[in-house]
């Protein structure tokens, strides 16, 4: 080897983040790292993966047992099999130990599934009706948001034009609708609506699957925090790369049960893993794209004020205007309306402190969330990086360069006007 | 009985001192309490059928001068009583808990209370100019100790104008009295005196100059936005609730009754002057950028139907104007209270700096619900305070004065201009989340702007009970110029009866 | 002459990739005629992944599969041909960026020997394991 042991270094970047390109270099996350910010997003991360865990449930208990049901008025009251089922990634379940939380349901989940937001038994309707419950609205929506953005994952989104597919769904649509005559006149009718819903009920098993790892991820780093055992924002950020690639080749699949046989509609041999089917794709539809939400703007499609192309979407939490949450039915109000319910101590004392106190904590809850995000999309930055390009300590500037070019061009997509990427370095924003 | 409401005030005031500091508010709030308990024992006392002076009180004070103690009620007066002392309790409420110098202020805020209620209850030209002064000093002193920035400038222009004012309402007193060769000034004398219309028309000039300043009619009206703008809330709500009133109040009361002949000569201008007034209020407010002075401007032109129906002079479109001087009152009052708590909120009145406070959380969701509200009242919204008000000077006034009467109502279609363009730069929008770390409105902030907001629904859907009071005034003022109107015909009075209003 | 995969067990510094190839059930499908261009990953290269990447994907065979084809192409291509190439498509289907001046690298990992010949390809050992996207 010839290389010195000198390190090489690059020219300052002259980006507009260039601080932040400085310390994504340095291997940090977009957010500072300020206890204050750990706090903040550690806490949230908690909150928010009590309710993914009622979220990953429901979303495989609808993909794989309500499945077709033409009035699923129920379907979100999951059924104890799966409220119960073990989390593949938890505990003894998961070979590289990574995570050691239970794998059954969270013990505050079970809690608030029982005694709701009234703090009491009451039969599941009642709280479903008072809105004591998890908005499994919002998981719904994020799973639209992957189903409509198709273009971003086009590998599992061709699959479900193939062959292999229809045929398999064909035979799950008939199996299910075996006894219902009128159903079936139907299919035969509109065989291209069916399977449609069906493609629909895959993605509902995507989003579930990937959700299944990412609660257990966020309740480790919720334990870890506990005891002390991150020193700063990098470190919770490399625990997500490393989480990220630990599962990375897990299969995204999609199995429907139908009268207690399994329908393979999507087998696990098509080989299609959690990172390039449902992370990555999860990622660009949620964090940065969605579609702008009905009741909090108007927006005039004829004065271009959404854009032409999917691509260029940007309603996502990374560029969110948080400070309509509360207004009824958007889904950030219904998400940060779930983690309030299981906001931990330290967490609600933050917010008592600042702003209105518990009068906007769903304000003060979307903000840390948004923090908390730009961390993971750090995280999947770094990961990315170091799955397709250089290590951060390379000795090669041609190698440094490269690098640089990434991140630049991953933060170029913050240097449009709505992007919060700037207001979350400072603490003021609340 | 009526002397209560004009010493109770003044008496709490004195006692208010007294009072360890802490307790000053509870004190001002129940000594103005007191007062809105007893008016409204008066308004239950009231007899509907007797169109004179009720609960009359004489005494004779000045013989030489002409100047006796008389008080008396009529329907007017009465709904005017009851104006000011719900508007005073309201702008007491207003008031912040932490005002500087607490004792002077709500002392100072009851005085002027019991000043105007004198004023309103007075049956005594002279009385009725003392009380009319009286209430300047201490609204003087409000406007200029706590006032905004230019707070001295707006005081002196206020004191100015105003003692202005009273000069030319004294001159024509005197010379109601001196022409008239009346005995005293009392109401009751001045009815019986008679003069030839040119000598009414002469003595009107001074007296809506007067009480134009007051109301105020533009050209006079340029002493009013300074004036409101700088007032703190209370005491804008008061002036523009209250204190206005005095004006369009003395003008009926004084001019229109007492000198019906020259006030018939003199109508069909007071109309386009009135019309003038409403469409110059409404396209000026149109270009403000200060809500504050917005809504001031909204007053002047406001008044403007109250000049339209008194000029019009019919017993419906006296009743319309009558009604239209207490919703007035009342939407001023929560437009003010709202835009108070805005400015103390926000920190801005600036229209270009306000947006997006319909934000459920972190805007201020139930004040602009309720500026939304006061708006739609103010633009004579149906089911609201002021559309049957207005709609009733219209409907008396059409007939008279059909261009002028239609040029009011372009100012109303012209008052929900300026109202959504309030509205959408305040309420709607994007909230500028650089500045939007605004303090919680407390219930209590709220509570007076819920109060006006129920009254304004309440006599909105239930007109008569605002109605009502005026017209006996109505009639009775209008007996003595029957003779002049016989030509044109009176809508019967039976119409005027709420039930047949709303079908 | 040995094929790929016999070239590959032989060495010490393949261990894992030959472990791989054979959990990922692809050991037939490189023993064929190809012929086949495989980009090669020594033991070092799965070690420098962050933990549990390795075992999860040999828990999981088809997902396994694919990430070791996208080290294979079709076609028996030299360094000097590829230098003529930006890219090849990878039985994975996504396609690899390949440079070769300076030095020749495939995608992120640089090539430590180039033109290895077996039987049924070229075998070109990296330091790196490449990953599609």
């Amino acid at each position: 080897m010839t290389a010195t042991l000198i390190k090489p270094t690059l020219p300052p970047s002259t980006h507009p983040f260039a601080d932040i390109i400085h310390r994504l270099e340095a291997g940090g996350s977009m957010l500072p790292d300020t206890p204050e910010n750990l706090k903040q997003i550690i806490g949230i991360y908690k909150a928010y993966a009590v309710p993914m865990d009622f979220y990953w449930r429901d979303l495989l208990y609808i993909g794989e047992q309500v499945f077709l049901n033409p009035l699923p008025f129920f379907k979100y009251f999951i059924s104890k099999e799966y409220l119960q089922r073990p989390n593949d990634y938890a505990c003894a379940n998961c070979s590289p130990l990574i995570l050691r939380g239970e794998a059954v349901v969270h013990p505050e989940l079970m809690y608030f599934i029982e005694k709701g937001e009234a703090g009491r038994k009451l039969p599941k309707i009642m709280h479903h009706l008072w809105h004591g419950r998890v908005n499994m609205e919002f998981a719904e929506a994020c799973m639209r948001s992957m189903f409509w953005h198709k273009d971003i994952n086009p590998r599992f989104n061709d699959y479900l034009y193939t062959d292999t597919y229809k045929a398999a769904a064909d035979k799950a649509i008939r199996a299910y609708f075996k006894r219902n005559p009128v159903m079936m006149g139907l299919y035969k009718l509109f065989p291209e609506m069916f399977l449609e819903k069906v493609r629909e009920l895959s993605y509902y098993a995507n989003l579930g699957l990937f959700w299944e790892v990412m609660a257990p991820v966020f309740f480790e780093m919720s334990d870890i925090y506990d005891e002390g055992g991150f020193a700063g924002v990098p470190d919770a950020m490399d625990f997500l790369v490393n989480g990220i690639f630990a599962v990375a080749g897990r299969p995204i699949y999609h199995h429907a049960y139908i009268n207690g046989e399994c329908f393979e509609i999507i087998p696990k041999s098509a080989g299609f893993t959690w990172l390039y089917e449902a992370a990555l794709p999860y990622v660009e539809a949620i964090f940065y794209r969605t579609a702008p939400f009905r009741g909090t703007k108007s927006y005039n499609a004829q004065a271009k004020q959404v854009p032409a192309e999917q691509q260029n979407f940007h309603y996502g939490i990374l560029y969110a205007d948080l400070f309509p949450v509360g207004s009824a039915g958007i889904p950030p109000t219904l998400l940060m309306q779930d983690m309030t319910h299981f906001l931990p101590d330290y967490l609600l004392e933050t917010y008592q402190e600042h702003g209105r106190g518990e009068d906007d904590l769903l304000n003060q809850v979307g903000v840390t969330f948004q923090r908390s995000m730009y961390n993971v999309t750090s995280a999947v930055i770094q990961a990315l990086r170091c799955a397709l390009l250089y290590p951060l300590d390379d000795t090669n500037p041609e190698h440094l360069k490269a690098n640089r070019e990434f991140f630049e061009q991953n933060l170029d997509r913050f240097t449009r006007p709505e992007a919060r990427l700037k207001e979350i370095q400072k603490q003021k924003y609340r | 009985m009526l002397s209560l409401l004009i010493c109770l005030p003044v008496i709490g005031s004195a006692l208010l001192f007294a009072l360890p500091e802490k307790y000053v508010r509870l004190g001002a709030l129940t000594v103005s309490g007191l007062s809105l308990l007893w008016t409204a024992w008066l308004f239950t006392q009231y007899d509907m059928t007797d169109l004179g002076f009720q609960f009359t009180e004489h005494l004779t004070w000045l013989p030489a001068l002409g100047l006796n103690y008389t008080l008396g009620l009529d329907g007017l007066g009465l709904l005017m009583v009851g104006l000011n002392a719900f508007l005073g309790w309201i702008a007491i409420y207003t008031t912040a808990a932490d005002v500087e110098r607490p004792k002077l202020f709500y002392a100072l805020m009851l005085i002027v209370s019991g000043a105007v209620a004198g004023a309103f209850l007075a049956q005594n030209f002279l009385l009725f100019f003392f009380f009319y002064e009286v209430e300047l000093v201490p609204l003087y002193l409000l406007i200029s100790i706590w006032g905004g920035e230019k707070r001295g400038y707006a005081a002196t222009k206020f004191l100015l104008y105003t003692a202005l004012s009273g000069a030319l309402i004294l001159a024509g007193a005197l010379g109601m009295v001196w022409l008239g060769e009346a005995a005293n000034f009392d109401y009751e004398t001045l009815t019986q005196i008679d003069l030839s219309v040119s000598y009414q028309v002469l003595l009107l000039v001074p007296l809506l100059f007067g009480f134009g300043i007051k109301i105020p009619l533009i050209p006079l009206h340029t002493w009013l936005p300074d004036t409101y703008v700088e007032s703190s809330t209370p005491v804008a709500i008061l002036l523009g609730g209250v204190l206005a009133k005095l004006g369009t109040y003395g003008l009926l009361r004084f001019g229109f009754s007492l000198l019906s002949d020259g006030w018939q000569v003199l109508a069909p201008g007071l109309a386009v002057w009135g019309s003038i007034t409403v469409i110059y209020g409404a396209l000026v407010a149109i270009a403000q950028q200060d809500i504050k002075r917005m809504v001031a401007y909204s007053s002047i032109g406001h008044m403007g139907f109250i000049l339209l129906g008194a000029a019009a002079g019919n017993t419906l479109s006296l009743s319309g104007s009558i009604a239209q001087m207490a919703s007035h009152g009342v939407i001023l009052a929560i437009l003010f209270a709202l835009v108070g708590i805005i400015e103390k909120k926000v920190g801005t009145r600036e229209l270009s700096a306000l947006n997006g406070l319909m934000n459920p959380i972190r805007g201020l969701p139930v004040i602009s619900a309720l500026l939304v509200m006061g708006g739609m009242a103010s633009a004579g919204i149906p089911g609201l305070i002021n559309f049957a008000a207005e709609f009733i000077v219209f409907q008396g006034s059409f007939r008279q004065f059909p261009a002028q009467t239609l040029i009011c109502v372009i100012g109303t279609g012209l008052t929900a201009v300026y109202f959504v363009i309030l509205l959408n730069r305040t309420c709607f929008g994007r909230l500028d989340n650089e500045r939007a770390y605004f303090p919680k409105v407390t219930i209590g902030e709220k509570m007076p702007a819920y109060v006006l907001a129920v009254v304004i629904v309440v006599l909105g859907l239930q007109p008569g009970w605002l109605l009502r009071w005026g017209e006996p005034t109505a009639v009775r003022i209008i007996i003595p110029t029957t003779k002049v109107e016989a030509a044109t015909e009176q809508p019967a009075i039976a119409s005027l009866s709420p039930e047949v209003l709303l079908q | 002459m040995p094929n790929i995969v016999e070239i590959a067990s032989s060495s010490d510094n393949f261990s894992t990739l030959t472990a791989a190839v054979k959990a990922a059930n692809l050991v037939e499908a490189l023993c064929s005629e190809g012929p086949f261009t495989v980009f090669a990953p020594i033991d070092e290269a799965f070690a420098k992944l962050p933990p549990g990447t390795v075992q999860t994907l040999v828990e999981n065979p088809p997902q396994l599969a694919r990430i070791l084809k996208y080290h294979v192409v079709s076609g028996a291509h030299k360094s000097a041909d590829l230098g003529k190439m930006e890219t090849v498509i990878s039985l994975e289907s996504s396609p690899i960026p390949i440079r070769v001046e300076p030095i020749f690298e495939v995608k992120n990992a640089t090539v430590l020997t180039a033109d290895l010949e077996a039987s049924n390809g070229i075998i070109h050992v990296i330091d790196t394991v490449i990953l599609m996207g």
